[in-house]
């Protein structure tokens, strides 16, 4: 029968569980997000690099390809920490542009449009809003960060053979750790931006404006006041830093480890702050 | 779980800042899967808002308790909110989205199947009207499309209680009717129990069996409608020119209550068995020119008129205990 045939009868039949209840804001959004024409060729450009380096990968493994190549040439080529913090600058930064084209549309929309009690009127609360947002940021930037990392990484094992596994095991684990922590700040800076701003492209200016003028002002610190601790303030140098250390490349020595994992962790909670400050369901003016 | 209140207040209250907006309300309300409709009337400012908002879990009592259905709303607000289905008053919608889409995604944030969301966003869509517009943009859609889209998502997952602040704000009186008519046939044909906040008296009269009255952040008074319709008092609102100063004072020997709302205009309440012809009689022996008199049974308007300190007693009600 026809849909409009029928009348409206009060829905009695199972419910689905918690999860499939949580994952429902992520299936919508990744939909809505590949829909715009922007995001998918961002998407698709950042796939470039990713199949470059596995050129690069198959290139190495094949000495024979190289024959009448320069000694020095041949033993610069090395799929090795250095190789996979190369690939992770520029992942990382496509990474960058595509949080802050598409993180200001999951939640600036929803607040323009007061949809919040809406939202929060269901057995959903804020943290599993903010949580459900997250992870469409942190899924989609993942297609174009850790997952083309550990296909690289998959390749070169491949080829290689289990002993450059034995050996190298701790660069596939650092990539992993190291792209999820520059995805959480990233998300994070997306979705507080975009919780605080409300207008989507401000919210996305704000997003990428975040990155930039904190690199410039920690580069200001650092020559006006004559100090090295000025970095301290940039998230990109600090988990640069992560990186290194993951990576087993040379580590930039200021400012230090410590004060660099400290300013992250200050910024993490800064953030999570503003979401929680900004994501509710009513305004309260005291 | 019949027997069990719809909503039950304990000492509530309730801050905002410095302010404290619910006083230490206790009551209790409906019962629940009776498909009654409880109204929640009061002026601006009176607390309305703020008691749903309360009720939803948004705001945090300062003392006491609030449950729905038997359900603790502070600390199982995830079980209350399971079993209602909320329309706030202001706009709220997403906009780049189809009326099927947005309504087929609530759906499914409040636990149906996919395929059993879709289904039913369809079905609530055309039910509330929606159905030659459910793939436009909720953007594209007016003001009264938009409140039956808020309407269509706060029922699409068939809640045992449905929460409505201002249903018919902003509608014209086609849309209006409409939306008292679908309101009733929740109660009525689907069973669901009713919370129907608003400030107009004659929505409330319309569709509720029960009623509470909130004022300055109190509860002033709570009645059962059904027992106040059978009381079959009449509310009479007329304009007037020339002096009507005595007026008031005259209207209680006809056994009626008055209140002037300024330039002529009056709101009576009669007692059983006063016609209005007592009221032409008395206007002209005060020589009072007739502008406007409307005259209907109501039950609302006294009730609410003495709730608010406006009329001293009931009229009639002195004639009937002697």
């Amino acid at each position: 029968m026809a849909v409009y045939k029928r009348g409206y009868r009060r829905y009695d039949g199972p419910l689905t569980g918690r999860w499939a209840r949580f994952m429902v804001l992520p299936r919508y959004a990744w939909r809505r997000l590949y829909q715009q024409r922007l995001v998918l060729l961002l998407t698709m450009a950042a796939f470039v690099w990713p199949l470059l380096c596995a050129a690069f990968v198959y290139l190495t493994n094949h000495t024979e390809l190289l024959q009448g190549m320069d000694k020095d040439f041949k033993e610069f080529i090395q799929v090795d920490g250095r190789f996979f913090s190369i690939f992770m600058y520029v992942q990382g930064g496509f990474a960058v542009f595509l949080a802050a084209l598409a993180g200001p549309s999951l939640i600036a929309p929803d607040l323009a449009n007061n949809a919040l009690p809406l939202y929060f009127s269901r057995p959903l609360t804020r943290w599993t809003y903010a949580l459900a947002r997250l992870t469409v940021l942190v899924g989609m930037l993942s297609v174009v960060t850790w997952v083309p990392g550990l296909v690289l990484f998959g390749l070169q094992v491949g080829l290689a053979g289990g002993g450059w596994l034995r050996a190298h095991w701790t660069l596939g684990a650092g990539m992993l750790i190291g792209f999820l922590l520059w995805l959480l700040i990233l998300s994070l800076v997306a979705i507080a931006s975009s919780a605080y701003v409300k207008w989507r492209f401000v919210a996305a200016a704000v997003s990428l404006a975040f990155f930039f003028i904190l690199a410039g002002v920690a580069e200001m610190i650092d020559e006006v006041l004559r100090v090295n601790w000025g970095h301290a303030i940039d998230p990109a140098w600090t988990v640069n830093q992560v990186w290194c250390v993951l990576l087993g490349v040379d580590v930039p020595p200021y400012p230090s480890l410590a004060a660099s994992a400290t300013t992250l962790a200050v910024t993490v909670l800064l953030l999570a702050l503003v979401i929680e400050r900004k994501l509710r369901p009513v305004e309260i003016v005291s | 779980m019949n027997g069990t209140p719809v909503i039950e207040l304990d000492g509530l209250k309730v801050r905002l800042g410095r302010r404290e907006i619910l006083h230490g309300i206790t009551c209790r309300l409906g019962v629940s899967g009776t498909g009654k409709a409880i109204g929640l009337l009061g002026p601006n400012g009176a607390g309305k808002s703020t008691l749903i908002l309360t009720l939803l879990g948004f705001l945090r009592p300062s003392a006491g308790r609030a449950s729905i259905l038997g359900v603790d709303c502070r600390h199982s607000s995830g079980d209350a909110r399971s079993r209602i289905g909320y329309m706030p008053e202001n706009d709220a919608f997403i906009g780049d989205m189809t009326a099927v889409a947005f309504v087929r995604q609530m759906a499914e944030l409040s636990g149906l199947p996919p395929e059993a969301a879709l289904e039913k966003a369809h079905q609530v869509l055309f039910h509330v009207g929606l159905g030659e517009a459910r793939y436009r943009q909720l953007r594209t859609y007016s003001l009264g499309m938009k409140q039956m889209a808020k309407l269509a998502q706060a029922i699409v997952h068939g809640p045992e209680l449905v929460v409505l602040d201002e249903p018919t704000n902003g509608l014209d009186p086609a849309a209006r009717r409409r939306m008292l008519k679908l309101i009733a046939e929740m109660k009525n044909e689907q069973g669901m129990n009713v919370l129907v906040c608003s400030h107009l008296l004659r929505d409330i009269e319309q569709v509720c069996d029960e009623a509470v009255i909130l004022k300055d952040g109190a509860i002033v008074q709570q009645c059962n409608l059904e027992d106040e319709r059978r009381s079959n008092r009449s509310f009479v609102e007329l304009e007037v020119t020339g002096d009507d100063s005595g007026l008031r004072a005259a209207l209680p020997g006809i056994g009626a209550e008055g209140v002037p709302d300024g330039h002529g205009r009056w709101r009576i309440v009669l007692p059983p068995g006063v016609g209005v012809d007592a009221i032409w009689a008395l206007t002209g022996r005060q020589n009072l020119l007739v502008r406007k008199l409307t005259h209907r049974r109501d039950t609302l308007e006294e009730i609410f008129l003495k709730a608010m300190g406006h009329l001293a007693h009931t009229p009639g009600e002195a004639a009937g205990n002697a």
